[in-house]
């Protein structure tokens, strides 16, 4: 019998699914029965939600709480002060890196020995406490990565040698009792602060008398102690504090040299007997900050006497050349952080301190009898803009380059700026009269300079480049022509080795 | 060097230029025409009969649908765009041979009088002959340089010498005729200036997306370990592939590199539902690449520093990576942990379902 499919049609059938109906568990188990509707409507009403802002009980306060975060068992934070210590801290050496072979150390005969000029002399041992004690180092300088400190030997670090030697009175062309007084700026990390220790170290080897201010900024940022000097007008005021640690930075770095001074001259200072040494002195202000001025007066006029009084000629000694340091000068040439009774600014010149140091820096002034140098540094890391001392820093840089303060390429001051005229009349030019304010300009290395500076990192095991011309050329260049900041920081950058990344494994 | 711009070829480029009105629409036919071609056999219809009529070649047949009059709204459209649009500023209705210009030489073409006093760089053209000049450098180049080397006795002698100078420099570098060039040293990108470890290090110690700041804390860690007196590395945890242990601190990188690489896991422990059955979670070890181990191994690390008590982070992370050199860190019992349940888990490999 033929069928009634036809074969294509067949073929299309597809075999039933394995059960037709869904299994008795998939078919949803009614409780009730499917076509009542009854049992819904009558269920209880569904019970509304509490609702704690709608619903009030008697004597519950309608104040938020909030459950207090737990607060995390965290370690405990660092003692008072620990910061701090961690931020000021100066370490001076890496015993991990390797001993440079012959590096030689800073002395008194080859300060002045340009063959030297490119190396890295070493900072020496004994002198690193008088170096610590003055403020030499800088927290931020890199001297924790070599095994020693040094410093390296430039041109200016030469002509300065050469200075120190003439005004000891050494060497062909001896000056003895000449002051040389240099204002010392230049770019951000072209070494001015490594140029002032260069300079105390210069000092030291050469038993000058050393006085600094490591910070210009502290005696004016009102962190210290200020009382104004009676009758004085306008007012002026000494700060007994820092006077005070400056008489000790002084004693303490210099303390060979003032102990073999005799007193010389007669003071109205309680305590001072005619057989004390300058260090005895000096003494005197550390215990009584009210005695530290005038204390630190008499050091001064102890130190800068060409005689003895009358009478005290026994154990006279010539005095030796001072050097004065400071840092930061920019901060003294605004008003500082202090007021006076009107609760206005005083003005840094006002402080007697500053204006101590600062009168000697004047042209033509030359108090200091026994010779000596003042380098007065700019500082670019912290220095408020002072407007009044571009232009004088101009000014002198005119001065220099042979302008004449009449001519009209001379700079002055902008109308209406505001410049102050306390410091445009501190750098005034006074002619004819020595010793004459110098602007030194700190620039960059040269290459060969760099090129030792650089080898210096290598033979430290710091640097792991093949030093040559190429490559110091290509850094010289890269840190602005030779900043010597810069290039510190390409020494001890580490970069990148020229290996690829190592596959993933 | 010959001159880029060829002024012999300039008059095709030209030609291009001034495409005929028919050419377009030539163009539109092509595709016709071309199945005209192809379906020349088929064409020949079986109901039709072959005697008495005159049999036209395939390529000038024409069929009706060939070249149909354009829509009437095409057309007045065209009428009115020539009528109206393009006018000249006197409102006359332009022929396309004043809108696109016609050239020289056709004009000339046509005016026999003209053709006598037209230029003779056009007169030597129209004869067809060599020219009496030539403007192209190119053609005669080689011409110039070969009467020249014949003629010139010194130059084949300077020929002769760059010759053996270039023999002589092809004998010291063989295969090269200059100097080998240098292969720059590290990377010339500045992105990618540091190492590739410490750069991951750096960009995970960053907080609020303060990168110099991170840059900062390294050099502060870096420095750290290049001052730290060198680790007392333990037996039992040594650093992998570690340089006798006082030559780590002088170079602070590697020291870093190692630090990170020996304890950083093998795998991660996934957590796979589903394979056993029950909800429960299986922990199947899966492998890592080499950035992601390292990153582990630093997340670890910071974690680690966090219990510390130094006052500066940069310090607390320095400190944190010497306990591990030294064997001393919590960070290395972690690792173990992990190894520890991934040996334990690799049985559920194969458990795991394959990722199409």
């Amino acid at each position: 019998m033929a069928s009634a499919w036809c074969w294509s049609c067949l073929s299309r059938l597809r075999p039933t699914t394995r059960a037709v109906l869904p299994p008795p568990s998939a078919i949803p188990r009614l409780t009730s029965a499917p076509f009542h509707s009854s049992a819904v409507q009558y269920a209880p009403p569904l019970k509304k939600k509490s609702n704690s802002m709608t619903q009030l009980k008697y004597r519950q306060g309608q104040t938020l709480r909030r459950k207090k975060k737990k607060t995390v068992e965290r370690a405990r934070p660092p003692a008072p002060g620990e910061r701090k210590a961690l931020r000021k801290r100066i370490i001076l050496s890496n015993p991990n890196a390797l001993e440079v072979e012959g590096m030689q150390e800073i002395s008194a005969e080859n300060i002045v020995d340009a063959r030297l000029r490119g190396s890295v002399l070493g900072l020496p041992v004994p002198m690193l406490d008088q170096l610590r004690a003055v403020q030499a180092f800088k927290p931020k300088q890199g001297w924790s990565i070599f095994r020693r400190p040094g410093a390296v030997v430039r041109r200016d670090t030469v002509e300065m040698g050469r200075l120190f030697e003439k005004i000891s009175g050494e060497g062909d062309a001896a000056e003895k009792g000449k002051v040389v007084k240099k204002v010392v700026t230049g770019t951000k990390g072209s070494g001015k602060t490594v140029h002032l220790l260069q300079a105390m170290s210069m000092g030291f080897l050469k038993k000058w008398v050393v006085v600094t201010i490591p910070e210009a900024r502290e005696l004016v940022s009102g962190d210290t102690a200020y009382v104004p000097v009676e009758g004085s007008k306008p007012t002026q005021y000494i700060q007994p504090g820092a006077t005070s640690a400056l008489l000790m930075r002084t004693v303490e770095a210099n303390r060979e040299v003032l102990s073999g001074l005799k007193v010389s001259q007669k003071h109205d200072i309680a305590g001072v007997k005619p057989t004390s040494t300058l260090e005895d002195l000096a003494k005197l202000g550390f215990q009584d900050p009210a005695l530290a001025w005038p204390v630190f007066k008499a050091l001064w006029t102890e130190l800068t006497a060409s005689a003895a009084a009358p009478g005290m000629e026994k154990d006279f000694q010539t005095r030796p050349p001072m050097l004065v340091a400071v840092d930061g000068l920019a901060h003294w040439m605004h008003n500082s952080a202090y007021r006076d009774t009107d609760y206005k600014l005083i003005h840094a010149h006002d402080l007697v301190f500053v204006k101590h140091f600062l009168s000697l820096l004047r042209n033509g002034q030359a108090e200091m009898k026994n010779g000596g140098m003042l380098l007065y540094a700019t500082s670019t890391s912290n220095s408020p803009g002072v407007y009044a001392l571009e232009v004088a820093l101009d000014q002198m840089t005119a001065r220099q380059a042979g302008i004449k303060p009449t001519s009209p390429e001379y700079p002055s001051a902008e109308a209406y700026s505001n410049a102050d005229p306390r410091v445009l009349d501190l750098f005034k030019p006074i002619e004819g009269k020595e010793p004459q304010m110098e602007l030194q300009t700190l620039g960059g290395l040269t290459r060969d300079e760099t090129r030792g500076y650089l080898e210096y990192f290598a033979r430290s095991g710091l640097l792991r480049e093949p030093v040559n011309e190429n490559w110091v050329g290509e850094k010289w260049s890269m840190s602005g022509g030779g900043i010597i900041g810069e290039l510190e920081k390409l020494g001890r950058h580490v970069r990148s080795a020229a290996i690829p990344t190592p596959a993933a494994n | 060097m010959p001159p880029r711009l060829n002024l012999f070829t300039a008059h095709k480029a030209a030609a291009a230029l001034r495409q005929p009105a028919s050419f377009a629409s030539r163009n539109g036919a092509s595709p016709l025409r071309f199945r005209s071609e192809q379906s020349a056999s088929i064409q020949t219809r079986w109901n039709s009969s072959k005697g008495g009529k005159k049999v036209i070649p395939p390529e000038e047949q024409k069929f009706p649908t060939q070249d149909p009059l354009p829509h009437v709204s095409e057309e007045a459209a065209e009428v009115d765009r020539i009528m109206s649009k393009e006018k000249s500023c006197d409102g006359q209705p332009t022929a396309p041979e004043l809108e696109q210009g016609t050239p020289v030489s056709e004009i000339l073409s046509r005016d026999k009088e003209g053709m006598k006093h037209m230029p003779k760089v056009m007169q030597d053209q129209l004869k067809k002959g060599t020219r009496s000049f030539s403007t192209s450098a190119r053609s005669r180049l080689p011409e110039i340089q070969n009467s020249q080397a014949e003629g010139d006795a010194s130059a084949a002698m300077l020929a002769s010498m760059i010759q053996g100078v270039e023999e002589q420099a092809a004998e010291r570098i063989p295969g090269l005729k200059f100097a080998e060039p240098e292969a720059p040293r590290g990377t010339l990108n500045f992105r990618k200036r540091y190492d590739t470890m410490q750069d991951q290090f750096t960009k995970m110690l960053m907080q609020d997306g303060k990168l110099a700041r991170a840059q900062k804390n390294m050099s502060i860690i870096l420095d750290t370990l290049r001052t730290s007196s060198p680790p007392n590395i333990q037996s039992r945890r040594p650093l992998l592939g570690a340089p006798p242990a006082p030559q780590l601190p002088l170079d602070p990188v590697l020291y870093l590199t190692l630090i990170v690489d020996s304890v950083a896991p093998v795998f991660r422990i996934r957590q796979q539902k589903g394979i056993a059955g029950g909800g429960t979670a299986v922990q199947v070890p899966h492998p890592l690449t080499l950035r992601q181990r390292r990153r582990t191994a630093i997340k670890w690390i910071i974690d680690g520093s966090e219990k510390r008590r130094d006052a500066q982070l940069a310090q607390r992370v320095a400190n944190e990576l010497i306990a591990i050199a030294e064997g001393r860190s919590g960070v290395w019992d972690r690792r173990d942990g992990q190894h520890k349940i991934g040996i334990s888990g690799r049985a559920n490999l194969g458990l795991a379902p394959r990722r199409r």
